[in-house]
């Protein structure tokens, strides 16, 4: 199924170098995998972990240990995902329909040579099929509408949309500049006021919001403790300026996500960091939004010269790579081109050649074959950007992995504790050196 | 737990009396049943078999009710009563109060724990 997204994602990445290995031809087989489980962790905010919800534990988290001095049972994950997605449990307040695995395997591998890092990982899907759609826009016979949307929202639920959303796989890294991240991995980045979280902001709150307004933003996403006055309050963000040196001194997290739709159809991972909020990469990220701003009708549709259609309707969903790329298979869109009820047009377009700067630095490959997804995700070593974490031959670094799975996203995913990834040192899991 | 269930009260029940011909009464129970209710409980969160936790090791609770005389009906009292608990920190908490009143279930966690 995905095969063409392959081809592609293998002649479009510049492997030419005498330096780099071609992902494609390590021989994987060779290089141990770490198998890790994931688990749903529902709303187990930074907040919540600090309360009494947290019985018997909320001081010793709040005083900095570590996650697993506690959760430490060979069968902890499994057993702490199926309790929260067991119904009536406090962290998950909505049945989310389908979903009934509480934790995932993961099985990761890594690699480098002189140029890059490689991450090789695996995971089943829930689904018997890809989840590689995004959200489309859809003609009602007058306008363009926004048609699918994730599972923990409300339409979803309330059965008006299906539920449309990317499967992602994600890594957060950090190189020892984070205060509490080796011992509390992502658990940090997560609180009380972001999306599908209790006490979810208001617009009013983020309106008058300095911190928030101040960077452009209108919703509260993951953000590290060090950036609030108090951390366990969204509202309480330090100045812009304190948040930069807080920057410059690298006490910030990377976090890489492999996105099914968006950055997959070019063969990329997309580049971004928390800090203050999560935000991308400086320059410009490989996917945009399709929707024009003011008309509310798509800016590209497919080239029906090159793919034999303008656009799909749902009977077509999971039956091919739907995927818009500029500057292979989309043509500015027409207006007047008979458009019927029904037709759709993915809302986002994804474009390699429109990528550009810090955001552009990692590259991908993937594939999804019975009912497994294999993804290797290519950083190259040494980044000097500011908004990245250089990686180096002997560095040891704190990670945390999230899959994304079944059309789902915010609290939505699997996640796990801390791991160390070290390339070519002692760590959970090792990169090993190509020759 | 490597043994399977079946096997695991015989080889309890061998090393009893191999090793502490004082223990008053041949205590039986279903190792793998205790297991699950004590981790279901979450009491394994604080309590490992050998390693201190926030609570003390199950290898340590066991040794001190056998030097004390201690038996099941002591350790069913810690987790049925929901007595105070001093911290290393020299604070004090609420003791877990397990899920069931099961007198059964409870004498069978309780045997489990101190066979460790
Ligand atoms: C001092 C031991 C301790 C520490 C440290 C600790 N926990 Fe817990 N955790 C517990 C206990 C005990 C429970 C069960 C509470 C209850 O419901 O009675 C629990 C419950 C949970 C739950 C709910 C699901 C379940 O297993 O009952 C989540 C999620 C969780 N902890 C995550 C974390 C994370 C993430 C961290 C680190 C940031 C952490 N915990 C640190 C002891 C601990
Ligand atoms: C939040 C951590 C925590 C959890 C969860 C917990 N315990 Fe404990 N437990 C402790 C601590 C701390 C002590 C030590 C009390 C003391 O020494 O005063 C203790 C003591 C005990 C004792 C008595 C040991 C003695 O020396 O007499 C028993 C029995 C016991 N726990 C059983 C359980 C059972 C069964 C569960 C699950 C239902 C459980 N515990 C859950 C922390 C915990």
């Amino acid at each position: 199924m995905d095969q063409r997204a392959l081809i592609l994602g293998f002649s479009m990445l510049a492997f030419g170098s005498a330096m780099a290995a071609d992902p494609a031809s390590i021989d994987w087989g060779k290089i141990p995998a770490t198998k890790l489980t994931l688990f749903y962790p529902g709303q187990s905010s930074y907040e919540w972990l600090r309360s009494e919800g947290h019985k018997g534990a909320s001081s010793e988290t709040a005083r900095g240990d570590s996650c697993v001095s506690c959760h430490d049972d060979a069968k902890e994950e499994q057993r702490q995902g199926a309790k929260i997605l067991r119904g009536n449990h406090p962290l998950e307040p909505t049945t989310i329909a389908g979903k009934k695995n509480g934790h995932v395997d993961l099985s990761v591998q890594a690699a480098f040579d002189a140029k890059n890092a490689y991450l090789r990982y695996q995971w089943k899907t829930q689904n018997p099929f890809p989840g590689n759609e995004h959200q489309y826009l859809r003609f009602d016979g007058k306008e363009w509408k926004v048609y699918g949307f994730p599972k923990l929202d409300k339409v979803v639920q309330e059965g008006k949309q299906p539920g449309i959303y990317e499967d992602r796989m994600s890594i957060i890294i950090d190189d020892g500049k984070v205060p509490g991240f080796a011992k509390q991995g992502c658990w940090l980045t997560c609180h009380d006021g972001q999306r599908d979280m209790p006490k979810q902001f208001t617009k009013e709150e983020v309106a008058a919001n300095a911190l928030l307004t101040a960077i452009k933003k209108n919703d509260v996403r993951k953000y590290l403790p060090d950036t609030r006055t108090n951390p366990s309050d969204w509202k309480t963000g330090k100045s812009v300026e304190d948040i930069a040196k807080l920057k410059e001194a690298g006490a910030f997290v990377e976090l890489i996500q492999w996105r099914a739709h968006r950055s997959h159809a070019v063969g990329m991972a997309d580049d971004g960091y928390v800090l203050e909020w999560r935000l991308a990469d400086a320059g410009k990220d490989m996917f945009s939004g399709n929707a024009d701003s003011k008309t509310h009708q798509p800016k590209f549709m497919w080239d029906e010269k090159k793919v034999g259609y303008k656009s799909i309707t749902a009977d077509q969903l999971r039956k091919g790579d739907h995927f818009l790329i500029r500057e292979q298979n989309a043509v500015p869109f027409d207006p007047n081109a008979g458009w019927k009820e029904g037709d759709m047009i993915p809302d986002y377009v994804t474009s390699r050649e429109d990528a550009k700067g810090s955001a552009a630095d990692n590259n991908a490959i993937a594939n999804w074959k019975d009912g497994m997804w294999t993804v290797v995700v290519v950083r190259p070593l040494g980044l000097a950007n500011s908004d990245d974490k250089a990686l180096k031959a002997g560095g040891v670094y704190n990670v945390g992995f999230a899959v994304h799975d079944d059309n789902i996203t915010t609290r939505g995913h699997f996640v796990s504790y801390v791991k160390t990834l070290g390339l070519g040192a002692k760590a959970d899991i090792q990169a090993v050196k190509l020759p | 737990m490597s043994h399977p269930a079946k096997h695991r009260p015989l080889i309890a029940l061998v090393a009893l009396f191999g090793l502490c011909l004082s223990v008053p009464a041949f205590a039986q129970f279903d190792a793998e049943a205790a297991e699950n209710t004590f981790k279901d409980n979450d009491c394994h969160k604080c309590h490992h078999a050998t390693k201190a936790k926030k609570g003390p090791a199950l290898k340590k609770i066991a040794a001190k009710y056998k030097e004390k005389k201690l038996d099941e009906k002591e350790a069913i009292k810690h987790m049925t009563a929901g007595q105070k608990v001093k911290l290393d920190d020299g604070k004090e908490e609420d003791h877990k109060i397990i899920d069931t009143k099961d007198v059964k279930v409870q004498t069978n966690v309780a045997r489990w724990m101190l066979s460790h």
